[in-house]
């Protein structure tokens, strides 16, 4: 049949060129015998159709099956007649739709079906069944030939007889009698037939009555011939799919009213369900895909989904693997973060505590010759007695009344000496915040008491203003002394060299109900805009020895108590620095 | 005589520990003592005339109110004859300077050794006998010298020049007879026993 293609082609691109004229119609018929044998048999019909629609000019198109199929997807032809094995594919592929099935009325019965038999010299041993023919020749009119062959490997199919258990297939090649002939010479064990071409033999006398038999014949009611299979439909007239319905229409009313030539009519169109069955069973026509060695072909015909479908598998498990190392990840960097957090803020409370104890120690660096002369006081005045008592008792002038007089000034300043010690040590030491309700104007008092020698020294007044009704506040004792000295410090340090030192520093609590205020008040210059803005910063300072951390601090205290410190210029100089403290609730308590 | 009085110390200081432990320390070694908390508080004690005894001003020189050496500055003005001895606090030094500079007798750094203190207040007390009997002595020349009349006065300055009878009395046009007069009469009213002592009494009074 190869050699048909390209004649095939050629016809094809002819028709292609002419397809303009509307009122012609071309009719594709498989010429599986070649085109002579086609236009044998389907002439009378193209004539029929000639005479029946005179408005047309109806053409046959001799054509292999690589031709039909190029020809009904190019639309190159309007109508095809072809095997049944090659309508499902077409009807499967492209949409084309029945009209007619072919009728053969040759003989007693007329027939509209195809069936096959397998015939087999009859002699002694002879196969009788499918499963018989193992190791035996088989010959069969070709390969490709539907009746002739495939109807009966699928029943081979069916009793799990494979073909390949065949002592060998033999293609005898058209006509389909050329079996009987390869059976006779021996060159065949069994062969396969269309059925009814043995009676058609038989009746025309090539064949003997008794020359074969059947192997595993069945019986059809209704059916004039042997059978060794089911039936399946006889070849089918068709319309392609764009055909107009008005043509189809008229050509099978045309079809069905031809008188029948040489035994060939047409007769209502078939079901080709069972056709479709036996493709699929056999995995050919449209259903070669599954017979393909099922994996490299089904991934060849649908590698695209294959591709898809890999891809989104692969996607799918990366997606995975990133998702669930992903979440390792993220677990083990949250763990590790919420570890590093806790140590952050350990080491942040650490810090502050070093920092707080390192602006106290700041603190009392600033005030160190302060606090020297103030240990210096008692030390000095413990020495005067010590001395006078001791040039008392050297002299012999051993009045009771000054040896008291020496010893108890000793002993005052002695105690005066450890209460300054008590005081700095208190205010030194490291320690772990103290929350405790507290009167702040007592917090105010003590503070005073540590602070008042060194405004006095400096020649500054202070001036104290104790509210005397404060309610209690929540806080450390510790840090608020911190914060007030701090704040007293730098009021000293502003007005040490300022004309306002006569004025001195103002000390003032008062309180609203809700939150507690202590205001100190300086008369020194004032703040400079520099200064307002960056006063809070840490490491900002105006002092040439500063640290820059002590007012810093003092705010990160007053707000973890809750409070609020801030700066403010007075309207007659100098500047005034606040800081307020919530009241305990007796919930916090 | 002030000079040859009972010594008497004073203190300023606003520490009242300070002020008694001194006290005490003064007494056990038989010095009076006065104290006094604050700088004003001195200058209204001394602002009347009161006479000055001999002895040392012991002055802290930081102070509320007035400083001292705010006070020490007041006293200079004044020509206040007592030493005055600074107690500073540790590293108050460039305080010190700054006093010394001012006329101060010297100073003392807390916590200072009591035998120092004494030591420097007895040297203190002495000068301010010095200085108390020069006062004395500068007093007297300067009473006796209103005695004299102003040919006396004229002579005086001519005999304390160097020049001779008879060049004064050239130059007073007067005879030299009556220079002799004038000159006996000076040396009686001045009390002088001598030209040299005479001399020496003026130079003092200068």
């Amino acid at each position: 049949m190869r050699p048909l293609i390209l004649p095939a082609l050629v016809v094809t691109l002819a028709l292609a060129s002419s397809s303009a004229l509307a009122d012609d119609v071309r009719i594709g018929v498989l010429a599986f015998q070649g085109s002579e044998r086609a236009a044998q048999d389907f002439e009378p019909t193209i004539l029929h159709l000639s005479n029946g629609l005179p408005a047309h000019r109806f053409a046959m198109v001799p054509l292999d099956l690589a031709g039909i199929a190029h020809a009904v997807e190019t639309r190159a032809i309007d109508f095809v007649v072809t095997n049944p094995g090659d309508y499902v594919d077409l009807e499967q592929r492209f949409g084309i739709t029945r009209l007619a099935t072919l009728e053969t009325r040759e003989r007693a019965a007329p027939t509209d079906t195809i069936g096959s038999v397998v015939v087999v010299p009859r002699r002694p041993g002879r196969a009788t069944r499918l499963g018989d023919l193992a190791g035996r020749r088989l010959a069969v009119v070709s390969e490709q030939a539907f009746g002739g062959w495939r109807v009966i490997l699928r029943e081979m199919d069916d009793v799990g007889f494979a073909p390949k258990n065949l002592g060998g297939l033999v293609e005898t090649g058209f006509p389909m009698e050329n079996v009987l002939a390869a059976l006779r010479e021996g060159r065949a064990d069994a062969g396969v037939l269309r059925a009814c071409v043995l009676e058609d033999a038989v009746a025309a006398g090539r064949a003997g009555a008794d020359e074969f038999d059947v192997v595993a014949e069945r019986k059809v009611a209704g059916f004039p011939c042997r059978l060794s299979s089911r039936l399946y439909p006889d070849w089918p007239f068709a319309r392609l799919a764009g055909t107009s319905p008005d043509l189809a229409k008229a050509v099978t009313a045309s079809l069905l009213s031809m008188a029948p030539v040489d035994g060939r009519a047409w007769t209502a169109p078939q079901d080709y369900t069972s056709v479709h069955a036996l493709f699929r069973q056999l995995k050919i026509g449209p259903y070669e895909y599954l017979g393909r060695t099922t994996v490299v072909g089904f991934l060849r015909a649908h590698w695209h989904w294959f591709l898809a479908g890999g891809l989104a598998i692969s996607w799918w498990i990366v997606h995975v693997a990133r998702v669930e190392t992903l979440v390792r990840r993220r677990t083990a960097e949250l763990t590790r973060e919420i570890q590093e957090r806790a140590k952050a803020e350990l080491e942040a409370r650490r810090h502050r505590e070093e920092r707080d104890q390192f602006s106290r120690l700041g603190i009392l660096g600033e005030m160190a010759s302060n606090i020297a002369h103030e240990l210096n006081q008692p030390l000095a005045a413990i020495t005067n007695y010590a001395e006078g008592l001791t040039r008392f008792i050297d002299a012999g002038r051993a009045d009771p009344a000054f040896l008291r007089d020496g010893a108890r000034g000793i002993a005052g300043q002695a105690e005066r000496a450890a209460a300054i010690i008590r005081r700095i040590r208190a205010f030194v030491r490291r320690r772990e915040a103290v929350r405790a309700e507290v009167d702040l104007d007592e917090v105010v008092r003590e503070t005073l008491a540590l602070f008042e020698g060194l405004a006095a020294r400096r020649g500054i007044p202070l001036r104290v203003f104790l509210a005397g009704d404060l309610p209690k506040v929540t806080a450390d004792r510790v840090e608020i002394e911190q914060v007030l000295l701090n704040l007293l410090q730098n009021a000293v340090d502003a007005m040490v060299d300022h004309e306002g030192r006569e004025r001195g520093i103002t000390v003032r609590t008062s309180h609203d109900g809700s939150s507690v205020k202590v205001a100190v008040r300086d008369h020194g210059p004032g703040l400079t805009a520099e200064a307002e803005a960056h006063l809070f910063d840490t490491f900002f300072t105006t002092k040439p020895q500063g640290l820059g951390l002590g007012l810093s601090i003092c705010r990160t205290i007053v707000e973890s108590h809750g409070g609020r410190l801030w700066a403010a210029d007075n309207d007659d100089g100098g500047l005034t620095m606040r800081f307020t403290l919530p009241v305990a609730t007796p919930e916090a308590t | 005589m002030t000079e040859t009085a009972a010594p008497l110390v004073l203190i300023v200081d606003d520490d009242e520990a300070m002020r008694r432990s001194m006290a005490f320390l003064f007494a056990s070694v038989g010095l009076a003592c006065e104290s006094f908390p604050t700088a004003d508080a001195f200058l209204e004690a001394f602002s009347s005339g009161r006479e000055v005894r001999p002895g040392a001003l012991i002055l802290d020189v930081r102070m509320p109110g007035t400083s001292g050496l705010e006070l020490q500055r007041i006293l200079a003005e004044r020509g206040f004859p007592l030493p005055i001895l600074i107690v500073t606090g540790h590293g108050d030094v460039p305080m010190a300077v700054t006093a010394l500079k001012a006329g101060a007798h010297d100073f003392i750094e807390k916590p200072f050794k009591e035998q120092y203190l004494l030591d420097m207040v007895e040297g203190a007390i002495r000068l301010s006998r010095e200085r108390l009997a020069k006062v004395e002595r500068r007093r007297t020349v300067a009473e006796r010298l209103t005695r004299l009349g102003k040919r006396e006065r004229e002579v005086l300055d001519g005999i304390l020049a160097g020049k001779p009878n008879k060049v004064v009395a050239y130059e007073l046009d007067l005879s030299i007879k009556t220079i002799e007069a004038y000159r006996a009469s000076v040396m009686t009213k001045m009390e002088a026993g001598s030209l040299a002592e005479l001399a020496r009494m003026m130079a003092e009074a200068e």
